[in-house]
Formats: structure tokens, sequence, C-alpha cells
């Protein structure tokens, strides 16, 4: 079932910011823009819905925001990696 | 054909029952994730031929037990093989407009369901059995050319697993088909044998992608 690339899928820009997240540990907003490859506008909106998703969690200290993913950002991650694999068998991606 | 033939075949469709439905469920929970429309192709065939075969294997065994003197319902066992024969050419059509879909997008939707409403008016007829095996040849024939594409463009293990798994079944039904001809038991378990066979591929390929058990190394 071979598919034309594409644009991102929601669910893959959610996967790049929490892989972003948990490589960075404590990711400051400028980190996840530059690993997640999305405009300020667009991060800062799937960035919210992460928070509202309960799959990050937002941290600020004194001037710093920085973002942590959850135990359950991790598995989403897990659950996608899975899904990505599954999909692979039939030729199908994210 | 023994008994002893008649249960080890109902075994056999009895267990890639379980898994084509292991598979269905697999799909439909990933569907929910990313939403596609081929997944639910692949749920949606998977589930029938599931439940087909799980039809097949509960009807050879009570057959081969003669419970309730079903041996004596030729309607009932004529009926009951006709369901399975229908679900399982549903199952593979769905797998074939799901690839084509993938592959081919919309266009190729309308060909394939003039092969498969032709195929249907044909089950009418005195030859029930050959018109539905073959047309779940051609159908598979064209599912596993799909994914013999995926796997030259992929190069990955579980795609090579599922081309494995679809392959293998197609084996099977030209195995059928030939112990149909030649009326032959012992080559009707080899058929129910490798198609067993090809339903492991694809357990295996549950297993490598880390749907049973730990993780693997495509996860990473």
């Amino acid at each position: 079932m071979a598919q034309p690339q594409k644009n991102r899928s929601r669910i893959r820009i959610y996967a790049d910011i929490l892989a972003s997240i948990e490589t960075e540990g404590n990711a400051k907003l400028t980190r996840v823009l530059y690993r997640a490859n999305l405009s300020y506008d667009r991060l800062v909106r799937y960035l919210d819905e992460l928070v509202e998703r309960k799959l990050i969690q937002e941290v600020r200290s004194d001037d710093n925001r920085y973002y942590v993913i959850t135990e359950g950002g991790k598995e989403f991650l897990r659950e996608v990696a899975k899904a990505e694999s599954f999909l692979s068998g039939f030729g199908l991606s994210l | 054909m023994p008994d002893q033939l008649f249960i080890a075949n109902a075994v056999l469709s009895l267990a890639s029952g379980l898994v084509a439905l292991l598979v269905s469920y697999t799909a439909f929970k990933h569907n929910r994730l990313v939403e596609s429309g081929i997944l639910r192709f692949v749920s949606f065939g998977f589930m029938l031929l599931g439940m087909g075969l799980l039809l097949q294997g509960s009807l050879i065994t009570l057959l081969a037990l003669d419970v309730g003197r079903i041996a004596d319902r030729a309607a009932l066992v004529y009926v009951a093989s006709l369901i399975y024969l229908v679900l399982q050419l549903v199952a593979y059509s769905a797998f074939a407009v799901g690839y084509a879909r993938g592959a081919y997008g919309r266009k190729a939707l309308a060909f394939l369901s003039v092969v498969v409403v032709s195929k249907s008016e044909l089950l009418l007829g005195t030859y029930v059995n050959a018109v539905t095996q073959l047309g779940s040849v051609m159908l598979l024939g064209f599912v596993v050319f799909q994914g013999i594409l995926v796997y030259t463009r992929t190069r990955n293990r579980v795609s090579l697993l599922v081309l494995m798994g679809f392959a293998l079944i197609l084996v099977a039904h030209s195995l059928t088909m030939l112990a149909s001809v030649l009326v032959s038991g012992l080559l009707y378990l080899a058929a129910g044998s490798v198609q067993f066979a090809g339903f492991l591929a694809l357990l295996l390929f549950l297993i490598r992608s880390g749907h049973i058990g730990s993780a693997t190394e495509e996860q990473k």
C-alpha cells in the first residue's frame, strides 16, 4: 500500500514534539522549535494541545518556561512507535 | 479423509482464525490513533477472514465428530460452507481494495468492484467452491504483487513478514483448488498447513512490531 510523500500528520507532529522534549529533558521553547521544525505560532498551538491532553507539562521558574514529558506522553510515544511499525508492514506511514 | 486429518485441519483453521482476529484487533486499535482508511480495510478484512476460519474450523470439527448427526444435514453444511467462502472472498476483496487505494488511488476501485461483483454473481452457479477459490487466488495474487512492491521499496522485516503471510495464504488456496480437482485429503491438509504457516508469519509480524512480547528493533 504505497503512499506518496505528504505533509506531516497531526500525530506525526505530536510525536516529533514529544520526542524532542523527551530528548531534551527540560525543554525550552526555542530548543523544541529547532528540533520540531515548525513555525512559532504552530508550535505554541500544538504545545497547548499537548498540555491540554496531559502529554506534557509546562513548568515556569523565574523568567524561564520549559516543558517536560509526562508518563502519558511517554506512553503515547510508545504507541506511536508500535503503530509506525505495524503500518510499515503494509507500506504505510504516519 | 480420515477423522484425524479432519481434526488436524480444524485445529489449523481455528488457530489461523485466532491470529487473523488478533491482526484485525491490532489494526482497529491503531486506526483509532492514526485514522487511516486503509487500516480500516485491513481490520475489516482480517475480521471477516478470522470469522470465516473459525466457522470453517468449527464446521470441520462438528463434521469429524458428527455432533448431532450434522453430516446428515447437507443443507446446513452447505450454507455454513457458503458463508465461509463468501466471508473469505469479501475479506480478500477488502485487502485488494485497501492496497489498490494505497497504490493507485480511487480509480482502481472501479475495476476491482467489477471483478468482485461478477464473482458474486457466479456464486449462484454450481461450481461455488471452484469459483470462490479462483476469486480468492486472483485477489490474493494482486495483494501479493502489491506486497512485493512494498517490500522492494521499504526492505524491512515487518513488510517481508506481511508479504510472506499473504504469499503462503495464496499458495494454500492454490493447493486447495488442486485438492478439489484431485480429491486428495492429504493435499487438503497440506493446504491447511501452508495457510497456517502464512498466519504464523503474520503472528511473527505482530511480535516483531512489538504488539506481543517486548519491544523490538523496529520500534527503536
